[in-house]
């Protein structure tokens, strides 16, 4: 019995592999597992190869994990092309389509090869079973089903909601295509004996992917304007505030481009109402120009940047963590705006919330700096309790403010009350210019300086926000992990094997990533001598930031790579073993 | 959020619209003309000035919102449009007014225009026309005629003019006028046109930058080479007319209304509220929004 099972598959598209992987998903989630999946498709819009990758377990699971439990090959061309995607090693039970011969030379020559490779007539199962080719992933899942104790009951209960519109007749094939998988299985017994073992607790969970949870959290917390311009890969926002957002008395805008997307989203926060816009790096370099028009005119904006590999197209469809420089720094002037990450799918609810929060407290735009592995997988989430969050709204003048209204008045907090059109006495001039308290253009250097001391003033309590950080392992640790966004839950689960393995580590895990919140670093890193910023882009972004801000300790250290593959959990234990044996010498 | 529509009606007067703030423009510019037309117009419609949203880009004539009472936001350089659609979508009751240069509208935020018009929002568009740069001190602008020396085209330009008129007109818009603060009752009768227009609407002023301008821009010349549309017998709801006429931009100083669309469709901004009131009905708790994820 095993408590972790990673499984991947990988064929050409017509074969439905991801559909495979999202039925198994969905079969081992009601069933109580944790479970993730991450998809990966070739360059085509439509066919070509495709491969998933579903991680369960019957604990959290915090990354897609390291090399696969089981991989399945209906052919080795489309698997050969996911040879990051789908690692292997000895441990790996290979099962591949018969007919496709044993593994190529070009797969055995990469080394790693699992000692256990099993060749399943799968299309001639298939066409006995079903009278068809195409039920062929059924025949897959019912191998899984009886080798490897994915819930059987569960696949079926899948099957019959993916084909209760598609007719009787197909769930019928499917349901007979599954039942020879599970036959075949349970009569050729494998050596490995890794079998799921059962999930703690039945409970209820949710699925989904990090910006099905982004577009609802934005309606949860009032978002009543949408604009944007479609970008891979956050365009789902996007799609799904595009359906929903109306019953809730809100607008979608599809703009021209990006530009016009982030300044209608900014024209409706100037009229007083939730807004935000969605993108990825080359869209944040086009919208740049408005976000400083957003801090100097004090409007709450919430802007989403689903990270990819980039410059410019880079890597439009996987995952990086280099646009942190843009996302802190890319400003014309003297610009301080919060940047929030989240670490996970469930964690883009909360991050998301908070970030409107942030937004209409502090009058301000704030950027949610996602990546694509968060945006796009789809994981387990433990159902989130929405009562304790609160929801706050921008400040309202009162009738004294009124009298005499001076929009930017200079207060204790930095914050002023804002009024919109519509509002009686409340009208007042917007302006990219500088201005006085009332809104007036001034080309006044003091009053310039006194307006960029209120602007910064106003975020100062962020120093200070202790809940936006987890910090995991003993105070005094001497080693120590950092790490932001989708790398997170790969240093948490890191942690957790340097932990068991005995090692002094603790884990810092920051959701506001921008401005530095100094205290709550200075603390976490008083006891460090050593350890690992973990994130995935080439410079190591997050650590320079740090450098810059922070005296390190000297054995703090970058780890890091560029997109668009994961790091794995044992990649960075044993970097920080590595570490950890210098550092006691 | 939504604002009741509340009119001062006759009550209103040009003062009502005028702020305290003193214009930076030069003695003589085109631009305090159309600003005292505009006054006049917001009296004439009367809608009370913090009802009036009123957004700008940047350059000379950007300036205008923070010489009114409305609630005014000078943006950055041309992108008044997608600013002015966010806030209307925000709330349909406000009176959107959206203003700026030949270079704001038709260069740097050219771009935005053709969307603003097929859109076809209840938006009022002024653009002060002086085919100059007058910010930045006398550069080429969209609307230059061919030819013309500048400090960035001292040899003279190689392109032809953008024609504002045309442009608008080949995208559809339901009301295109051009006037000129050389005839103010015009000039405020046609920004009033232009606001009481259930739709989009373009005016172009011809607005002179006594600063950079050429001799035949000033007001004198204008005064003397005004070819009202009406002394032409243009009937505003013949389209084709218009376009033909609108080919003469540069050439001929024709103002009035241009087009008018006869029987106006249905504004985005009224479709989107339509939308929203027909689905309000779905609209979940706030605590119920996750359970569409949840797996049985």
């Amino acid at each position: 019995m095993v408590v972790d099972l990673v499984l991947g598959m990988a064929g050409s598209g017509g074969d439905g592999v991801v559909s495979a992987g999202e039925s198994l998903l969905a079969a081992v989630s009601s069933h109580g597992y944790h479970a993730m999946m991450t998809k990966s498709f070739g360059p085509q819009i439509r066919g070509g190869e495709s491969s998933c990758r579903v991680r369960v377990g019957t604990v959290p699971v915090h990354n897609p994990g390291g090399a696969l439990d089981a991989a399945v090959a209906l052919n080795w061309e489309d698997f050969l092309k996911f040879g990051a995607e789908l690692e292997l090693a000895p441990t790996t039970v290979l099962i591949h389509e018969a007919k496709a011969g044993p593994p190529p030379e070009a797969l055995v020559r990469r080394g790693a090869m699992p000692t256990e490779v099993v060749a399943v007539p799968i299309t001639e199962l298939t066409n006995q079973s079903a009278g068809t080719e195409k039920a062929k992933t059924s025949v897959v899942l019912g191998l899984l089903c009886g080798w490897f104790g994915v819930p059987e009951d569960g696949v079926r209960r899948g099957l019959e909601k993916k084909f209760a519109k598609k007719g009787e007749g197909l769930l019928e094939t499917n349901e007979r295509a599954l039942k020879a998988g599970i036959e075949h299985a349970l009569a050729n017994p494998l050596r490995s004996t890794k079998r799921l073992a059962p999930p703690p607790t039945h409970s209820p969970k949710l699925l989904c992917d990090g910006n099905d949870l982004c577009a609802t959290a934005a309606l949860f917390a009032g978002c009543k304007f949408f604009g944007g311009y479609p970008i891979t890969p956050s365009t789902e926002v996007m799609q799904t505030l595009a359906k929903e957002i109306w019953k809730y008395g809100g607008t979608v805008l599809q703009a021209e481009d990006e530009i016009a997307g982030i300044g209608a989203a900014l024209g409706a926060s100037f009229a007083g109402l939730k807004s935000m816009t969605a993108t990825s790096g080359p869209g944040m370099a086009l919208k740049t120009e408005i976000m400083g028009l957003a801090s100097i005119a004090e409007l709450p904006l919430v802007i989403l940047d689903v990270q990819r590999g980039g410059p410019a197209t880079g890597l439009p469809t996987k995952s990086e963590q280099a646009d942190l420089f843009q996302a802190a720094f890319s400003a014309h002037g003297d610009v301080l705006r919060p940047v929030l990450a989240p670490i996970s799918v469930g964690d883009t609810f909360r991050v998301t919330v908070e970030a409107f929060n942030l937004a209409e407290h502090y009058q301000t735009p704030v950027i949610i700096l996602s990546d694509q592995e968060v945006a796009q997988r789809k994981e387990t989430v433990e159902p989130i309790d929405t009562s304790r969050f609160t929801i706050e709204e921008r400040l309202a003048p009162s009738a004294s403010d009124l009298v005499d209204y001076r929009r930017f008045r200079h207060t204790e907090s930095g914050v002023s009350p804002i009024s919109h059109p519509g509002l009686a006495g409340g009208s007042y001039l917007g302006a990219g210019i500088e201005h006085n308290e009332k809104g007036d253009p001034t080309a006044s250097g003091a009053e310039h300086a006194r307006m960029n001391e209120k602007r910064f003033k106003k975020l100062e309590p962020l120093q200070h926000r202790r809940d936006l950080f987890d910090v995991l392992g003993p105070s005094d640790a001497p080693f120590a992990l950092i790490s932001w966004g989708s790398s997170a839950g790969v240093a948490r689960e890191a942690f957790e094997l340097a932990r068991a393995k005995g090692l002094a580590v603790k884990l810092l895990i920051p959701r506001l990533l921008y401005p530095i919140a100094v205290p709550v670093y200075r603390e976490f890193l008083a006891s460090v001598e050593a350890g690992l910023v973990v994130e995935l882009s080439h410079q190591g972004q997050l650590h320079k930031i740090l450098r810059m801000q922070l005296d390190l300790p000297a054995g703090l250290r970058s780890f890091c790579h560029s997109g668009a593959t994961p790091f794995r959990p044992d990649q960075v234990l044993a970097e920080l073993e590595a570490l950890a044996a210098v550092g006691v010498k | 959020m939504d604002t009741a529509t509340t009119t001062c009606g006759a009550t209103a007067t040009p003062k009502d619209y005028s702020s305290a703030l003193k214009p930076i423009w030069c003695p003589g510019c085109g631009d305090y003309g159309v600003l005292q037309a505009l006054y006049r117009a917001l009296a004439a419609i009367g809608r009370p000035p913090h009802e009036i949203a009123f957004i700008s880009g940047i350059g000379c004539s950007s300036r205008i919102p923070g010489y009114t009472t409305a609630y005014g936001f000078n943006s950055v350089h041309g992108r008044a449009l997608p600013i002015a659609q966010g806030v209307k979508l925000a709330n349909p009751d406000l009176q959107v007014i959206v203003a700026g240069g030949d270079g704001d509208g038709f260069s740097i935020g050219g771009g935005h225009v053709a969307h603003a018009v097929r859109r076809n929002l209840d938006l009022t568009y002024l653009v002060m026309d002086n085919q100059v740069y007058g910010l930045t001190k006398g550069q080429l602008s969209p609307t230059s005629p061919k030819g013309l020396a500048t400090v960035t085209s001292p040899l003279g330009s190689l392109e032809e003019p953008i024609n504002p008129l045309l442009y608008t007109l080949a995208y559809g818009a339901g009301f295109v006028a051009q006037g000129t603060p050389a005839e103010m009752p015009g000039l405020t009768a046609l920004i009033e046109q232009a606001i009481r227009y259930p739709g989009f609407a373009f005016v172009n002023i011809q607005s002179p930058c006594v600063t950079f301008g050429q001799e035949e821009q000033q007001m004198r010349a204008h005064k003397a080479h005004l070819r009202p549309l009406a002394s032409l017998g243009h009937d505003p709801s013949d389209q084709l007319r218009a376009l033909d006429l609108a080919r003469s931009y540069g050439k001929e100083l024709h103002t009035g209304v241009l087009y008018r669309n006869p029987n106006p469709p249905p504004t985005y901004d009224a479709l989107v509220r339509e939308r929203q009131r027909a689905l309000a009905p779905e609209a979940k708790d706030r605590s119920r929004l996750l359970d569409v994820f949840l797996q049985k």
